[in-house]
């Protein structure tokens, strides 16, 4: 029925398949957030010492895989770096998407929903989050700017001229609205880490790094999913959307990119727990060591696997010549920088402070484990993005077209 | 933001023909110019020009409580908890939960279970909300719905409140409780304990341990002194059967918790942080059996 509404030839099986799937996984999702509006946050595995988990993880990854957004448009728009241009659009467009399905995941984390608008009313100019929330707001509002330029560009601004003219406006628009990207992101993207490291009482947090790696590695993931995506597109099209050329130049900005993050991390690493022993940070690593995978995660996945070995890929000319082994360097980008955002989150609450000293270490790891209805939400929330991103790709003017038309 | 947009359309007027609307360098001057103002608000608002760092942080978080409770505090609200002559019967537990209508065991603001210190002496951990006058809970909240009162109470303003949790998240003592369901059941520890004196809180929000300020509040205006008389005294304090909890007045030298104070050696839970607690503990001696 959907693939009717949607005008897809019967003969693109695949898609209509892709397409039937994701609405699968969409309404999945739905029913599971109508199970949060209706039952509020018992139905999640979420306690008092683990208020945040899944859902935190996925708003994180979601804002950080987007920041490809203001990297490429600063680059094209302000910086003027031509060759860019094709992936502008796809960057503001997964951009777009992110922030709006990090939305949709806060939207389903606050206890009270209906109270969604209280930050921009009620100010506390001490906290990161409401520094945060207006930031996201904001950006999201440039985002929804830029996307509109696309989308007049496309058959909807062909039925409505109106829309059209809103599109060429906004297009005009462009580089006002990088430049207020570029500030908003540099803002909250860094934000986003230090909303943990302001914290004192936390000792694994509380250290001036996290926002400097925040950023860093939303940089390099973000920009590794708009190629990324552009480069699936590119395959299943079987056209050439990103000359060569222009691909190895963003793939090795990402390797260096990925390399300073491993540096900062690096030191990160040595100077709070080589080559000290502080107390408290000592005593929540020996835990997380003892009762938790982290450890091995973040070695395995965060340093490894999401840095030192894409890094490689993408540096090593040789190895960048191949599509597919890029392709997966980017893939594997991308997930160093989720499993970083659930890692930092996690690793913080599961091993609570210990706030009662001189008395026998008997704090253990909290458990968590998010619950199905968490697990639905976020896998509905993901669906939203990958069937936002299909529909736009065939839809929207995204993409330079094979014969200068929407197919 | 007024300054950018007469900047903003009067290169519009000149190049009308042009393509972008701003130049790579008006657009950077423009984007220069919003953060130097960015900066220059921030300074006023909460940097080292503003009237947070001249009157101290944290006061003026809340509206409504601001002008009246900017001059000099008339009180500064303590509490001091006596490890050496806690028994453990958890009264102090029960007569919150019914004060405070707490009835989900699971929310306890006030809890008490055993430990043992590392040269292995017994003894009753207390654990009340440890109103930190540095808190960590108030600065982070992105509403401004939790802040430290004048009298130096953390209290909640639950209307407000968005339930993001960043408070529970920031707290290190584990002090927050949030309401993960709506909490209907009837409250098994009234009336033997006490009845409740504050509306229940509803589902979706943050709660915590407010020193029973509504006492506190009440009982000034009726002319009694919190600390001494026990209907103007936190439910735990006025319970205790052994008198382990002291309550009252810290700016007050005659209050019973600055002659406790005065007359035993106290620490605080994890000075280090710079929370700044006001609740004192007296160690724990051998003295239980």
């Amino acid at each position: 029925m959907a693939t009717t509404v949607l005008n897809i030839h019967p003969s693109h099986r695949p898609l209509q398949i892709w397409i039937a799937s994701l609405l699968v996984v969409f309404l999945i999702g739905l029913i599971s957030m109508s199970q949060v509006l209706l039952n509020g946050l018992q139905v999640t595995d979420l306690s008092d010492q683990v208020p945040w988990g899944l859902w935190i993880t996925l708003d994180l990854s979601a804002i950080a895989l987007g920041a490809g957004a203001f990297t490429l448009s600063a680059a094209v728009y302000i910086f003027r770096i031509k060759r860019l241009e094709v992936l502008a659009r796809p960057a503001v467009f997964v951009g777009f998407l992110g922030y709006t399905s990090a939305m949709l995941a806060l939207a389903m984390d606050i206890g009270r929903p209906d109270r969604f608008w209280h930050p921009l009313v009620y100010w506390n100019v001490h906290s990161v989050l409401w520094e945060i929330t207006w930031c996201v707001v904001l950006y999201s509002s440039v985002l929804v700017m830029e996307v509109m330029a696309v989308v007049g560009d496309s058959r909807l601004g062909e039925r409505w001229p109106r829309l059209r003219s809103i599109g060429h406006f906004m297009h005009r628009l462009t580089p006002v609205l990088a430049v207020a990207g570029m500030g908003l992101s540099l803002l909250h993207q860094s934000s986003l880490g230090a909303t943990y490291s302001v914290l004192s009482g936390r000792a694994i947090w509380f250290k001036p790094s996290l926002p400097v790696m925040f950023i860093v590695s939303a940089v390099a993931g973000g920009m590794s999913l708009t190629l990324l995506a552009t480069q699936i597109v590119s395959l299943l099209r079987r056209q050439q959307i990103v000359p060569p050329a222009v691909c190895a130049q963003v793939t090795r900005t990402v390797g260096f990119i990925t390399l300073g993050y491993l540096y900062i991390k690096m030191w990160d690493w040595a100077a709070t727990s080589y080559y000290t022993n502080a107390p408290a940070t000592a005593d929540i690593l020996t835990r997380l060591h003892a009762t938790t995978p982290y450890t091995s995660t973040f070695w395995g996945v965060e340093v490894l696997l999401g840095g030192l070995a894409p890094a490689i890929v993408l540096l090593t000319p040789n190895l960048c010549k191949r599509r597919g082994l890029t392709m997966l360097a980017l893939a594997l980008v991308v997930i160093g920088v989720i499993i970083n955002r659930w890692n930092i989150t996690l690793s913080g609450l599961i091993a609570p402070p210990d706030w009662s000293p001189g008395v026998l270490g008997n704090i253990v790891a909290v458990s968590y484990f998010p619950s199905l209805i968490e697990i639905g939400v976020a896998l509905g929330i993901v669906a939203y993005a990958l069937l936002g991103f299909t529909l736009g790709v065939r839809y929207l003017a995204i993409y330079p077209s094979k014969d200068n038309c929407v197919d | 933001m007024s300054k950018s947009q007469i900047q903003d359309q009067q290169p519009e007027k000149k190049s009308r023909k042009k393509h972008p609307l701003l130049s790579r360098k008006d657009a950077l001057k423009i984007g220069g110019l919003t953060l130097a103002a960015t900066a220059a608000t921030q300074m006023v608002i909460s940097g080292p020009l503003s009237a947070d760092a001249v009157q101290g942080i944290g006061r003026a978080t809340h509206n409504g409580h601001t002008a009246s409770e900017d001059a000099a505090p008339p009180h500064q609200w303590r509490m001091v908890i006596d490890l050496s002559r806690c028994i453990g019967c958890e009264y102090c537990v029960r007569a919150c939960q019914a004060v405070n209508d707490v009835p989900d065991d699971e929310m306890r603001w006030n809890i008490v279970f055993p430990e043992r210190t590392t040269i292995g002496v017994d003894f009753y951990m207390n654990r009340p909300c440890q109103h930190c006058q540095e808190a960590p809970c108030t600065r982070v909240c992105p509403v401004g719905a939790t802040w430290v009162r004048a009298d130096g109470v953390v209290v909640m303003d639950y209307d407000r409140c968005i339930g993001c949790r960043y408070c529970q998240v920031a707290c290190p003592y584990d002090v927050r409780r949030f309401n993960w369901r709506p909490v209907t059941e009837a409250n098994p520890y009234a009336p033997q304990w006490g009845s409740s004196e504050v509306p229940r809180r509803p589902r979706g929000v943050v709660e915590k341990c407010t020193f029973c300020v509504h006492r506190i509040d009440r009982g000034l205006e009726q002319g009694l002194t919190p600390g001494v008389d026990k209907a103007a005294t936190p439910a735990c304090v006025a319970i205790c059967p052994v008198g382990a909890r002291i309550f009252g007045d810290a700016l007050d030298p005659q209050s019973p918790v600055s002659q406790y104070l005065a007359q035993h050696e106290t620490f605080r839970l994890r000075e280090e942080w710079g929370t700044q607690p006001k609740v004192h503990y007296v160690r724990p001696t051998n003295g239980r059996s």
